[in-house]
């Protein structure tokens, strides 16, 4: 009935990681919405989400400005040796509700962004441009960075799982 | 291609976002190569996984109906929109959250419908005009008016009759607007004749007026009932029937 509402509070959950300032953020992004209605241009779901969007950015910058920071880090999710590849297939397979989530929440709030907006939500590399207000290329490289980061603390986690692993 | 290409391009390619072109040599690539093939088999597993497992968090119930409370105060806050420029895509964003929708005084209909809707009463009051059909019950007394109606639909409109502030009820016909049988209450203004199409609405909205092909059209819903309005008379006189038929700005 309101699948938009949908969208938007899951992208606020997943970026504020809990219900309370998702919710806020969230009421407060969609009555700037309505007060901005008359800007809207085409497909709706991002022009909200990108009012979503920016409501929580605003509130991390607020909130949480060190998990910010750490995505500004130029190092992080740079592509690793070639030895250091990620989980194998079945690994992944097997993994555990929480343990994705655990890592996907771990990651810094841009490129957790990205992700949910690319897997969860199934939006195009351009409008998930348009949401955070960056060019394509950088979305791109945000996403890439996203999956080698997931899938190396996953790497982690499941080869630290295995019996018999020294480290 | 080779191996470090193929890399570059996997993500892409997966995200359903690289061109025929550039895919049909990718495929290629990796149907001869397996090193490529186990990491584009590893981005697809983690793609999988996370589209499996991760959370999808729902809008818990309780934001919903705090937004419907919200935001008919917002919208009173909000500029109004202009009547032509940009009014379906406007309102279809904010009608897809359904709070806002009701706060636009969209209510229960899709506002690509209102378009639709304010074509088809202006082609039935130009129609009406062109043909000789303008009421299938002429006559200006609403006491005659009002049960032929009932009688005819499912629903029984109000009939007012304005006389008095010069309006003249000259009758009534069917119509068809909006995919349903309404009733077009028909008044008269010195020689302008104006349309009123009338049917059963839930919720009250606020008067909204437009212009197309020349012509003045209003709309609003009050006390149960949905009204467009359509003539060739002044916005102005037109606001006037409005009020008078119930309408709220």
């Amino acid at each position: 009935m309101l699948p938009h509402l949908d969208a938007a509070y899951n992208l606020a959950r997943w970026l504020t990681r809990n219900d309370h300032d998702a919710e806020d953020v969230v009421q407060e992004a969609v009555l700037r919405a309505c007060r901005f209605a008359d800007g809207l241009r085409g497909d709706p779901r991002p022009w909200l989400l990108a009012i979503v969007r920016n409501a929580c950015f605003t509130w991390l910058e607020a909130n949480r400005p060190a998990e910010l920071a750490l995505g500004l880090d130029e190092r992080i999710g740079e592509i690793p040796a070639p030895e250091a590849e990620g989980p194998e297939a079945s690994a992944t397979r097997n993994l555990e509700r929480r343990v994705l989530n655990e890592a996907i929440a771990a990651l810094p709030p841009q490129f957790r962004e990205v992700l949910v907006l690319r897997e969860l939500e199934d939006l195009s590399y351009r409008d998930i441009a348009r949401i955070a207000g960056a060019p394509i290329g950088t979305v791109m490289s945000r996403l890439s960075r996203a999956r080698r980061l997931l899938a190396e603390s996953l790497r982690v986690i499941v080869t630290a799982s295995e019996p018999g692993v020294s480290r | 291609m080779n191996r470090e290409e193929a890399r570059t391009l996997l993500p892409a390619y997966l995200d359903g976002e690289l061109d025929p072109a550039k895919s049909v040599e990718l495929e290629a690539h990796l149907a001869a190569d397996p090193v490529s093939r186990a990491a584009c088999g590893r981005l697809r597993s983690l793609s999988n996984a996370i589209r499996d497992k991760a959370d999808y968090h729902a809008a818990p119930a309780t934001l919903g109906e705090r937004l419907l409370d919200a935001l008919p105060a917002a919208a009173e806050r909000a500029p109004r929109l202009p009547a032509r420029r940009n009014w379906p895509l406007a309102a279809a964003a904010l009608a897809s959250t359904a709070a806002l929708a009701v706060a636009l005084t969209l209510a229960t209909v899709h506002p690509r419908d209102d378009e639709r809707l304010e074509q088809e009463a202006l082609s039935s009051y130009v129609r009406a005009t062109l043909s000789t059909r303008l009421a299938d019950v002429a006559s200006s007394d609403q006491h005659t008016v009002k049960p032929w109606l009932s009688a005819h639909l499912p629903y029984s409109p109000p009939v007012v009759d304005p006389s008095a502030q010069g309006f003249t009820l000259a009758g009534a016909r069917l119509d068809y607007v909006g995919g349903r049988a309404v009733a077009a209450l028909v008044y008269q203004r010195r020689q302008h004749r104006i349309d009123v199409f009338v049917w059963p609405e839930q919720e009250d909205s606020n008067l909204r007026a437009s212009v197309r092909d020349g012509f003045n059209i209003e709309r609003f819903a009050r006390g149960g009932m949905r009204y467009w309005i359509v003539s060739d008379l002044n916005r102005n006189e037109l606001d006037d029937l409005a009020r008078l038929l119930g309408a709220q700005h």
